[in-house]
């Protein structure tokens, strides 16, 4: 869900812009020192940003007979890790703004907030706590793309009651309507994003092994279970 | 290509300096969000109309359908403004002055979107993404945005012709087989953004690659005429919108 341009009033956008520009410079120092210090990953970075952009183009099915698409950020976060996410992101939903008419410039730092920073970070943080807990990569994965896509979906909700908070019952009426609208829709969605995220990377782990263990998603010894495991 | 792009690279503005075409689509974007939407964001939205449609060349036909994605959002977005929720008035009511409301926001939503579509209709985002770099934004940033901006086109078609092979292998008859699918789309367009990566790294570095991707800016002179009229636009609609403010109810 992306705001669209113009939605939030002029301060709102700006202090969205405001609280997200701490995140973005912190990514744009982790990219320019591993760009500095390894000019190849340029290319790589732009793949993945590429990838990124590509897998907000896929259609969902969802479950009301509509479709929608994924954020992208769980999936993105495990594999490329939040802070290179916040710098990737953003540059997507700018890519988007002016590509596809998604979203928007003035709206730019709250979608930056919600699908580059929030997103990321509470996907990858649940990813690696399910991790800890000793639950297979699937599961983790699953969970991390799911909460990505909520996070971001309810954090989009608090922006939109904070800008508009209802005539009745204030910022928390607002919330309670937002969220409420978005759980409807964005629950079912989430799970399937989660599911989505699993097939893909179960293929990955089929096919493309050497770029997850150079990724840090999985470990040379996990990559020769693996191997021996299918040798079997 | 995506069609925003496409017209952009044939726009009749194409030659145009970017930060002649950033000043008037973001001028009018930033007064579309700061006026009052009635009667500002109207005059903003007509105003960006006349040029798109008029000095800019922008077919009217492409224009709509570029901007019917923004407009729905807009009307999603409205309607919640039309409800309160846990009011006097019982759990869930029309809220009084809800359509105003709603009104004022497609408005201003409609207006800001048109002013963004100004600059993205007219400027290719390969225009203006070296420039970047004067503007302050670190150089690798600027060359993985270049990167990202080049391999998302073949990624897209790529897709577009995975898609095409799946649904010709019934490959989205059922809903399982469409997950499949998906998750097919989903994994092959990773390998090949990689496969893309390494490709290019190969040919870089057999062309010397030292980390920084030269890019040819074709020239273009900042017009100070241009710059005139679009400043004198801008403080003509503001002006217009303060003084039809006290006159209109």
């Amino acid at each position: 869900m992306h705001i669209a341009e113009g939605y939030l009033p002029p301060v709102h956008a700006a202090a969205w812009g405001v609280a997200a520009a701490p995140f973005v410079v912190h990514g744009v120092r982790a990219l320019t020192r591993e760009v500095r210090s390894n000019p190849e990953s340029t290319l790589l970075l732009g793949a993945s940003g590429a990838f990124t952009f590509v897998l907000s183009a896929l259609k969902l099915p969802s479950v009301t007979g509509s479709c929608s698409h994924p954020t992208g950020t769980g999936l993105g976060a495990i594999l490329f890790r939040p802070p290179i996410m916040a710098v990737l992101g953003t540059i997507t939903l700018l890519f988007q703004a002016l590509l596809l008419a998604h979203g928007g410039l003035t709206t730019l730092g709250a979608n930056a907030f919600s699908m580059a920073i929030v997103g990321p970070w509470a996907g990858y943080g649940t990813y690696l706590l399910v991790r800890r807990f000793g639950a297979p990569l699937m599961v983790a994965v699953f969970f991390g793309a799911f909460v990505a896509d909520l996070s971001t979906y309810c954090v989009t909700s608090v922006q939109l009651a904070l800008a508009f908070p209802d005539q009745g019952s204030g910022v928390m009426g607002a919330l309670a309507k937002f969220g409420s609208i978005f759980a409807v829709t964005q629950i079912p969605l989430a799970v399937s994003e989660g599911l989505l995220t699993v097939l893909v990377m179960r293929l990955l782990t089929q096919s493309s092994k050497g770029e997850l263990t150079r990724l840090g998603v999985l470990t040379g010894a996990a990559t020769k279970r693996r191997e021996e495991a299918g040798a079997r | 290509m995506l069609p925003i792009d496409a017209a952009a690279h044939s726009s009749r503005w194409r030659r145009r300096h970017p930060v002649e075409k950033a000043l008037l689509g973001f001028g009018l974007t930033l007064c579309a969000v700061c006026l009052p939407p009635w009667p500002g964001a109207v005059l903003v939205a007509a105003a960006t109309l006349v040029v798109l449609l008029g000095p800019a060349g922008v077919a009217g036909r492409q224009l709509w359908r570029a901007f019917r994605v923004p407009l729905g959002f807009c009307v999603t977005g409205a309607v919640p403004l039309l409800f309160e929720v846990g009011g006097a008035r019982g759990f869930v009511a029309l809220a009084p002055g809800g359509p105003v409301h709603a009104g004022e926001l497609l408005l201003r939503t409609a207006a800001a979107s048109l002013g963004v579509l100004l600059f993205a209709f007219t400027t290719p985002v390969s225009d203006v993404l070296p420039r970047l770099v004067r503007a302050g934004v670190p150089a690798p940033v600027v060359d993985v945005a270049l990167v990202m901006y080049r391999i998302i086109f073949l990624l897209l078609d790529s897709l577009s012709k995975i898609r095409q092979a799946q649904a010709a292998r019934l490959g989205h008859t059922t809903r399982a087989a469409t997950w499949r699918s998906l998750a097919g789309l989903g994994a092959t367009s990773f390998v090949r953004a990689f496969d893309r990566a390494q490709r290019l790294q190969s040919g870089l570095a057999g062309r010397g690659y030292d980390g920084t991707l030269r890019v040819l800016v074709p020239a273009a002179a900042v017009s100070r005429r241009f710059l005139a009229a679009a400043v004198g636009l801008l403080c003509g609609l503001v002006a217009l919108t303060l003084v039809l403010e006290r006159f209109l109810p």
